[in-house]
């Protein structure tokens, strides 16, 4: 299938519930090609096979979904299989300021309110994979959390990517009140799913003085696709955190943008990315300062073994009028294997004169004189890397406030080195 | 003849250099061995040599500790059969809590031995014990290994580690450099309550002056790659009053 229409025409009969679906189906189907290798975002990243293929689209019946929670986490669960909402699994207790609804089950004002928001802070005009997901989505998740509401436990939004060669695009849409206090979790977990491609957006809206975390986690299965986008928009004195997790997933390809549209803000993101096999995982942020008096910082650590490759891409822009901008950002990886390879880039297009900006990479691999040490206390090889690896990884793990998610990404380190001491 | 260390015609060489030429060596059960030269003899190499460090080309006719083919065995192996080696530039790492890290090492040798992990209280009570022993302030032990820490401070966490690995024979490389006198009488003090009939000591050392407070059995004296004279501790003391080259002049004598 080298064609983009045949690519397109597999989901054409799939019914557009919203106005946005219907332009944004336009807009693909003329002048939007998908990216290349040859655009320079992309350069590292094939995803011509993704948007190639042929899928098919069935929801297979799931009898729980224990395997899929966070161990001893305790959320409101919100439950999408291939993308379609389940009743069944998700909560539906209200909680006190907050309104979580399916898109597709929204209705009257619930809905109006809903559009007013829908696409209208990412780019589905120029981005291929945003423009695909805004085509066909088939439902998605939207949340608003009601202005001084403080949430008193996260709400995880577990999507399960379910069966071969699915094709699931995921939405959320996330509005976070005035001076509201919120954690999400966007959980990607997979079942028997070779072949498959996740295509997620999430928008993410913070009004004046709000305080929004966003922990993405990526478990989609070590055989499935998945490219993510999260845009985040941040109002006035609001506070945001995006912590990204990625631990399996065949190819996976992460967009995080944040556009401060407001005076004293602060943009938190964090990542670590566990790779092995032949993994392939790019992580491209853009932080976009607009005005003055504003705070990003960045770390991302990646953990690489085996053939696995890894991209990191940061880019912050400080406009001319954003002066007293901080903005940092470093990434830091560490290869296990001599065959694992990582590209990084950190960028930094300054154009206000009053700012303190820093950014940084390093490669490296475990340190030999630190593991002759743990191994002279009687640590086998395994247990000292591990050791070191968790010490790496600690200061981004440290990001996640949840006691139980933390343990259970804590816990993909102990599983990649277990079993390797005799 | 006890087979708790028997080292005969060690060698190493490190990219291409013979750096050990030969050294022959025999430690029992509650001896203290002290091995001393001038710098760049060989100590730190033989200290890392026994402890299996990967750099070096080792060769030799036996190496064996308790009975066992020590070169064949991988750095972890011999700390878990026993061997337990101060170094002499402790390193340091951020992140990894001391005592986590301890309690990791610990229940790696207690399942080589067969046994259970060790239980949360009696690991609580045998760190009191053993940070008493070398004055070590619990905010130390609770740190990152080593990270931050004074040079003296990182001379009593490996005593400390010591202790808490209860090895059968301890090698201490220059354990005394860079210790001010009140450090050097806690170190010493700390091994020396660490001595009993079943384990032993190898003290590796430039100056007399640890000897003073640890006195050892045997004092050996290396120069370029052998062990060129042997003694008591009257030994010791004799190079600190003449110095090394009188025993460097009467071997290229010979």
């Amino acid at each position: 299938m080298a064609n983009k229409l045949d690519f397109l025409k597999q989901f054409d009969q799939l019914t557009a519930l919203f106005p946005v679906q219907g332009n944004a189906r336009a807009v693909i189907h003329n002048g939007l090609d998908f990216p290349t290798t040859r655009d320079e975002y992309w350069k590292y990243t094939r995803v011509t096979s993704l948007v190639e293929s042929e899928y098919v689209r069935n929801v297979p019946n799931i009898d729980s979904i224990d395997a899929f929670r966070v161990p001893g986490l305790d959320a409101q669960y919100l439950v999408f299989v291939n993308g379609e909402y389940s009743k069944k699994f998700s909560d539906t207790e209200h909680i006190e300021g907050v309104e979580v609804t399916s898109m597709r089950l929204a209705e009257g004002e619930r809905k109006q309110q809903m559009l007013q928001h829908l696409d209208q802070y990412i780019d589905s005009e120029t981005q291929a994979f945003h423009a695909l997901n805004t085509s066909y989505f088939l439902d998605g998740s939207f949340i608003t959390v009601e202005k001084n509401t403080s949430l008193s436990k996260p709400i995880c939004i577990l999507n399960i990517c379910a069966g071969k060669r699915q094709a699931n695009n995921i939405r959320n849409l996330i509005v976070v009140g005035e001076m509201a206090k919120a954690e999400f979790i966007s959980l990607h977990e997979g079942h028997e799913n070779e072949g498959s491609f996740t295509n997620a957006v999430t928008e993410l809206k913070v009004e004046q003085g709000g305080d929004a975390s966003l922990y993405l986690i990526q478990n989609d299965g070590p055989e499935s696709a998945h490219i993510n986008a999260i845009q985040v928009v941040q109002e006035k004195d609001s506070q945001s955190k995006v912590v990204t997790i990625t631990r399996t997933g065949k190819l996976v390809r992460n967009n995080l943008n944040f556009t401060v549209a407001g005076q004293g803000c602060e943009s938190n993101m964090y990542g670590v990315y566990f790779t092995s096999d032949k993994q392939h995982v790019d992580n491209h942020t853009y932080v976009d300062h607009l005005v003055p008096n504003c705070n990003s910082n960045e770390l991302y650590k990646g953990v690489m073994s085996d053939r696995s490759t890894g991209v990191f891409n940061g880019k912050i822009m400080v406009h001319r009028d954003a002066q007293q901008t901080n903005a940092f950002q470093s990434n830091q990886n560490i290869l296990l294997s001599e065959r694992a390879t990582i590209n990084t880039k950190p960028e930094l297009e300054i154009y206000a004169d009053d700012v303190k900006c820093s950014h940084g990479c390093t490669i490296g691999q475990l340190d030999e004189e630190a593991m002759f040490y743990l191994q002279t206390r009687g640590l086998g090889k395994a247990a000292a890397a591990k050791l070191l690896v968790q010490a790496f990884s600690g200061d981004v793990t440290a990001q996640i406030t949840n006691d139980a998610l933390r343990d259970m990404v804590e816990g993909f380190l102990h599983q990649k080195f277990e079993d390797q001491d005799a | 003849m006890s087979d708790f260390l028997r080292v005969k015609n060690l060698r190493a060489s490190i990219e291409g250099n013979q750096i050990l030429k030969g050294i022959d060596l025999e430690v029992n059960p509650g001896e203290v061995h002290a091995i001393m030269g001038p710098n760049g003899s060989g100590k730190s190499t033989l200290s890392s040599v026994l402890a299996g460090r990967e750099d070096y080309e080792v060769e030799a006719d036996e190496v064996t500790f308790l009975g066992k083919e020590l070169l064949e065995m991988a750095p972890e192996e011999r700390a878990r059969e026993g061997l337990f080696l101060a170094f002499q530039y402790p390193v340091e790492i951020p992140g990894v809590s001391n005592i986590n890290f301890l309690k990791a090492a610990i229940n790696a040798k207690r399942h080589h031995q067969g046994l259970a992990d060790i239980t949360a209280k009696d690991f609580m009570v045998m760190v009191k014990e053993k940070q008493a022993l070398v004055e070590l302030k619990q905010s130390l032990a609770n740190r990152s290994v080593n990270e931050g820490f004074s040079g003296g401070e990182k001379k009593r966490n490996e005593i400390f580690q010591m202790a808490m690995l209860e090895p059968r024979l301890g090698i201490l490389d220059e354990t005394d450099s860079g210790l001010d006198i009140d450090a050097l009488k806690i170190v010493a003090n700390g091994v020396n309550k660490l001595k009993s009939k079943d384990n032993s000591f190898i003290l590796i050392t430039h100056y007399q002056r640890l000897l003073n407070y640890i006195v050892p059995d045997f004092v050996h004296v290396l120069y370029n790659g052998k062990i060129v004279k042997s003694g008591d501790k009257s030994l010791a003391l004799e190079l600190e009053e003449k110095g090394y080259d009188w025993i460097i002049n009467e071997v290229e004598a010979v």
